[in-house]
């Protein structure tokens, strides 16, 4: 695909760098000149000047691109490049500062197709990695709604039966499924559970303490949630 | 009449009902949505410059939600 992104700060410059990787074209616009050169020196496309300006995304080829994403810190701005980008029929990515938006630009900004706000999933990580341990919050689907891998140990209840067996409380679902040494699949209800095999789980919110003592038991240090 | 623009930052995103309420004070024309570093404007129209303080500085402050504002006062 060919995509715009606005703004080259980390979040844009890493998000570039990443799609560059998976064989899209990208082409940078930034307003800082310092920054811009820096991203040229990286050997990114660059078009320096203010994003939400028209001129600017029309000289990066905004009628061209299939998407654009609007990754500066300023709200302002970003919205204002959405909207250009809707206009242009591109699908629209637009970065927010504070989590309570979120619903609000999902409800009333048509011009915006997706939301994201780096700083949570930048929270989830932290918090894996500070409490370790057999559970690992992976996304916030929703806001009541998690996506999270679970890790069988000795005290767990299910431990020794298989997938067939296993139960979830209501409003959970199993999505994959990973020997202790295997990467993740696809469950089949075969599977027998084992010490140290991974089952990821999406669940609402208030079931994932339920979730948790049938495939962990009640050792697992991490309460999951409130990332 | 005394008109001002009220440009309000929320800290929750019952967007909806901080509308309602903003748009349920007496003085409080309407209000609106909107995108950007703030997340509602309300228009306010009222008979003194001491009553846009009123307005603004304690009724749209005291509703549940509201984080800050900022009062522009028109002046044509």
């Amino acid at each position: 695909m060919r995509i715009v992104i606005v703004g080259a700060g980390r979040v844009g410059l890493r998000t570039a760098r990443s799609l560059e990787e998976s064989g899209h074209e990208v082409i940078l616009v930034e307003s800082d000149p310092a920054t811009a050169d820096r991203a040229v020196e990286e050997g990114y496309a660059v078009v320096q000047g203010d994003g939400a300006d028209e001129e600017t995304l029309e000289a990066a080829d905004v009628a061209d691109a299939d998407a654009v994403g609007a990754l500066t810190g300023d709200l302002n701005t970003n919205f204002t490049v959405c909207m250009i980008g809707k206009h242009h029929g591109c699908r629209t990515v637009m970065r927010i500062d504070e989590d309570y938006r979120e619903d609000i630009y999902r409800e009333y900004a048509n011009e915006v197709d997706e939301v994201v706000y780096p700083e949570r999933l930048g929270a989830i990580l932290a918090k894996n990695a500070l409490l370790g341990g057999n559970i690992r919050a992976i996304a916030d689907i929703a806001q009541e709604l998690q996506l999270v891998e679970f890790t069988v140990t000795d005290a767990s209840p299910m431990r020794g039966y298989s997938l067939s067996e296993l139960e979830l409380p209501a409003n959970s679902r199993l999505l994959a499924f990973g020997k202790a040494d295997g990467s993740l699949r696809l469950p089949t209800p075969d599977d027998s559970l084992d010490l140290g095999d991974r089952l990821v789980i999406l669940a609402e919110f208030d079931r994932l303490g339920d979730v948790r003592s049938l495939i962990v038991g009640e050792t697992g240090r991490a309460a999951v949630g409130d990332a | 009449m005394v008109r001002a623009y009220v440009m309000i930052k929320a800290h929750t995103g019952e967007a909806d009902r901080l509308r309602n309420d903003i748009e349920a004070i007496e003085g409080v024309e309407r209000a609106h949505i909107v995108a950007g570093d703030v997340d509602l404007i309300a228009v306010v129209d009222v008979d003194s410059p001491g009553a846009v303080k009123d307005v603004a500085a304690t009724q749209i402050q005291g509703v549940d939600g509201v984080e800050d504002t900022q009062t522009y006062i028109a002046m044509d």
